[in-house]
């Protein structure tokens, strides 16, 4: 099989996989996803010459995608029909196979056509198509009727926390297993901010800075001592903050101090404790109020701070201290000789780190309009790093798109496939079966088994930096055998 | 020489900012946790004998935590690995030992007669199974990181141990004809463990001598827990430090290029150390589902998170340092789940880990750790 065809295929399955789990009029995104795929993976490498020649090979390749898909909205319907789940119908089926078919012969050309364009444009033009889909999204979710939008939105945001995470341990090499904290201690400042838990309101637009800022001060607080501390340990005092602070916003619904029989603080609810804090404030933009039923404005209020951020993040990448942090990275020791100041650069990487967090935690306190201790636990630390690992430490563009498939899978393909089979069980009869809870218990498992299998087998991840891959593969051949290992020097 | 020098500098920069990060933990420990401290001394001292129950709950659990935590420690003394999956390993101890009970039909009412041979039986043969298991998953997961760079088993581990958790929730479905009812009816909840061994209290007969003021209870449950665990903590004491394999283990754990060198078996050597730390785990697993009467899938994570803290405490990769280590966060999590509050407990523990990392990484035993670190 060469490359072209396994593009087609790997798109295709994506598609087929989507259709299959949840038919309908997913089929037609089903279409545009797997085309999608095809055409930006069957026209790399070798990249083609001219626009035409791609979109011929993007029409191909997405074709061949789109078949798949079909399949998997024709397999669906079939299921549905025959265990006669309610509503379907076979009617609607050949629409449904045309438009997924020409949608993803579609993509696939409009992709292939811009990667045969001259230099610049074949990149820059991948990106402005990916950005005008992410634009079209809400209203392709509007006129195809798929209510995705509310599913979507905190996919975005634990994109956002990838990205910060990808700073503190895919640029700076710092292991942070605790990073969920910072995005608490976001959320909870939005809460006590602008909300009527202490009657303060003040507007989004200034607590989402506020929010920031916290965090990243916490991110120094926490990083100063230690600063001494290095790889494995660095890690464990990272995971006990991250465990110290979910305990911490549970237990202080009731914080008083009183020295030697003197109150000097009464008893205070300081974050509402297993209660959380609800309701939580909505920002309004020129007198227009975000509401809860309105996804659209949320949307696209977290797409422009995902914009943002990921150009400040670039930005910083390029900057002195982003290289910085890349010297640091690879050799404490050479860089510190090399006359960059390791204690500035680590503390700058927790709080660059921690601020994106702190952007996420105040969108998502706004958003939900309320926060609890239990959206801040150990697997939301565990999730960002695998999502950074999936997609390629070090690399944005893998970050997200190790971001969106985690996400993807665990709010709309897990729930939607686990839906699947718990009603070809209910058909089958199986008391025992009947019982197993897909969606929840697997979610997790699923992670542990992405984070083995992708350390196993591809350590670099889906997408990664260059530099990354040539470190994590230890037989290429233009690096000397033993290597020191990626996130210490050791001292000789 | 240049390196040394260049690292001093580090630390010397490093140290102005690590010190006000230790001051500011300074502080907060006087602001906020001394009148606790204080205020708690006083009860501690208004009611001796409930002090005396907790360090007795604290020795308990201590044992118990010692046990696990020698499989962090022998594992990171060859390795250099947080076997982050180990806890995972000691509740699936626990799953394995709660479907033999049901599988030999042991409940309360069994005799004596056939209930210890049956107890030693199920003890060793969780041992096994979680031996097993623990080198099977260093085998796949692990091994072939060895070289790769530290973070990639770390990752790896994490995500065993996620696996693992899973599987204790699956093993909840399990409701087997076989094992007797053992699962309950929700998968989810958890197992209760009939209560095997007898909760008599072996101090009641110094109630007659001291009178009804007496409440102290020193519990046959205890005892075992205690007693079974210190044959074992000595048991591996003597087998690392007077066999030749244990020798071996040593010789790796100190250079593994050097023990190769010398003709021994690096790879036997490593699985060996995972075999023993996963049979400890999987008696401690057996011995807290016979004490505590439950079994909850969850349990691993927070088990295995004190469990490291306690050989952290004693110095990671020191035999006796994590038994002491053990000891402690022992006492000091009933001391903490009496004197402050249960569900502060954790923060207890991880706060101490934060500050024991941070002031005194090598921990109380340990001597030139910080280099592995």
């Amino acid at each position: 099989m060469n490359l072209r065809t396994r593009a087609a295929v790997t798109g295709g399955i994506f598609g087929l996989l989507i259709a299959l789990v949840s038919g309908g009029n997913v089929g037609y995104l089903a279409g545009i996803i797997a085309g999608t795929i095809a055409g930006i993976l069957g026209t790399s490498e070798p990249a083609p010459k001219t626009p035409r020649e791609g979109m011929q090979l993007g029409v191909l390749a997405g074709l061949v995608a789109g078949v798949l898909a079909a399949i998997g909205v024709a397999l669906r319907t079939w299921i549905d029909v025959s265990t006669a789940v309610v509503g379907a119908s076979a009617a609607t089926l050949p629409m449904l196979l045309a438009g997924t078919l020409l949608l993803a012969g579609a993509c696939g050309a409009a992709f292939g056509w811009v990667r045969g364009m001259p230099h610049p444009w074949d990149r820059n033009g991948l990106y402005i198509g990916i950005v005008a889909l992410a634009i079209a999204f809400p209203f392709i979710d509007q006129a195809l009727k798929l209510q995705f939008l509310n599913a979507i939105i905190p996919v975005l945001i634990f994109v956002l926390m990838a990205l910060g995470l990808n700073i503190v341990v895919g640029y700076a090499g710092l292991l942070d297993l605790g990073y969920a904290a910072f995005f608490a201690i976001g959320a909870y400042t939005t809460g006590m901010l602008s909300s009527p838990h202490f009657g303060v309101n003040l507007p989004f637009w200034i607590v989402i800075w506020i929010a920031a800022a916290v965090a990243a001060i916490f991110g120094i607080i926490l990083g100063s001592p230690t600063l001494p501390l290095r790889g494995d340990y660095l890690a464990i005092v990272t995971l006990g903050f991250g465990e110290i602070v979910p305990i911490s916003v549970n237990n202080l619904d009731h914080f008083s101090l009183s020295i030697l029989g003197q109150q000097i603080i009464p008893d205070i609810d300081l974050t509402g404790g297993p209660k959380g804090i609800n309701p939580i404030n909505r920002p309004s933009f020129f007198g227009y109020n975000f509401q809860a039923a309105e996804p659209i404005p949320w949307y696209f209020l977290i797409l422009a701070i995902l914009g943002i951020s990921i150009f400040f993040i670039l930005r910083l990448r390029n900057s002195r201290l982003g290289r910085s942090w890349a010297a640091m990275r690879e050799d404490e020791l050479a860089a510190s000789a090399m006359g960059i100041d390791l204690v500035h650069t680590k503390l700058l990487a927790f709080a660059m780190g921690a601020t994106f967090s702190g952007f996420a935690g105040a969108f998502y306190g706004a958003f939900i309009s309320a926060i609890f201790p239990d959206a801040f636990r150990f697997d939301v630390s565990v999730m960002l790093l695998c999502m950074v690992i999936l997609g390629g430490m070090g690399n944005i563009n893998g970050v997200i798109l190790g971001g969106l498939i985690i996400q993807f899978a665990d709010r709309l393909f897990l729930p939607k496939f686990s839906e699947l089979v718990q009603h070809l069980l209910q058909n089958s009869g199986n008391d025992v079966l009947k019982e197993i809870d897909f969606a929840s218990n697997f979610r997790m498992m699923l992670f542990g088994l992405t984070l083995v299998i992708m350390m196993l087998v591809r350590p670099e991840g889906l997408i990664p930096s260059e530099r990354r891959r040539r470190e994590l593969h230890d037989d290429s051949p233009d690096l000397p055998q033993k290597q020191t290992s990626l996130y210490d020097t050791e001292a000789a | 020489m240049a390196t040394k020098a260049i690292e001093s500098n580090y630390q010397k920069r490093a140290l102005p900012w690590a010190t006000i990060g230790k001051i500011a933990l300074l502080l907060f420990f006087i602001l906020f946790l001394a009148v606790p401290t204080y205020n708690i001394l006083l009860q501690m001292i208004a009611n001796p004998q409930l002090l005396l129950r907790q360090l007795i709950i604290g020795l308990t659990n201590g044992a118990y935590i010692a046990l696990i935590a020698l499989g962090y420690t022998l594992v990171y003394g060859i390795v250099e690995l947080i076997n982050f999956a180990h806890g995972d390993v000691y509740m699936l101890g626990a799953f394995f030992s709660l479907s033999l009970v049901g599988l030999f039909h042991l409940n309360e009412d069994t005799p004596m007669g056939v209930r210890i041979p049956l107890i030693l039986l199920i003890l060793f043969l969780t041992m096994f199974a979680t031996a097993m298991l623990n080198a099977f998953i260093e085998r796949f997961a692990y091994r072939r990181l060895r070289n790769a760079p530290k973070l990639a088993p770390l990752i790896s581990a994490l995500g065993v141990s996620f696996v693992l958790q899973n599987v204790g929730l699956l093993w909840g479905y399990l409701r087997l004809p076989a094992f007797n009812g053992v699962m309950g009816t929700n998968a989810v909840a958890p197992k209760s463990f009939p209560g095997l061994l007898p909760n008599t209290n072996v101090l009641a007969p110094l109630q007659d001598v001291f009178g009804k003021g007496f409440t102290l209870r020193l519990s046959v449950r205890d005892l075992v827990v205690i007693i079974v665990s210190v044959v074992l903590l000595i048991a591996l004491y003597l087998f690392v430090q007077r066999t030749k394999i244990g020798k071996a283990m040593r010789a790796t754990a100190q250079d593994r290029d050097a023990a190769a060198l010398m003709g021994i078996d690096v790879n036997r050597t490593i699985s060996l150390a995972f075999l023993l730390g996963g049979a400890l785990a999987g008696a401690a697993g057996f011995l807290v589902g016979m004490y505590n009467g439950t079994v909850v899938y969850t349990n691993g994570f927070t088990a295995g998170l004190r469990s490291f803290t306690a050989a952290v405490l004693g110095g990671i990769g020191n035999i006796m340092g994590a038994m002491l280590g053990g000891l402690l966060i022992g006492l000091i999590s009933a001391l903490s789940d009496q004197y402050i509050s249960a569900k502060w407990t954790n923060a207890v523990v991880f706060g101490l880990l934060v500050l024991i990392l941070v002031f005194r990484p090598t921990g109380l035993l340990g001597d030139d750790v910080q280099q592995k670190a």
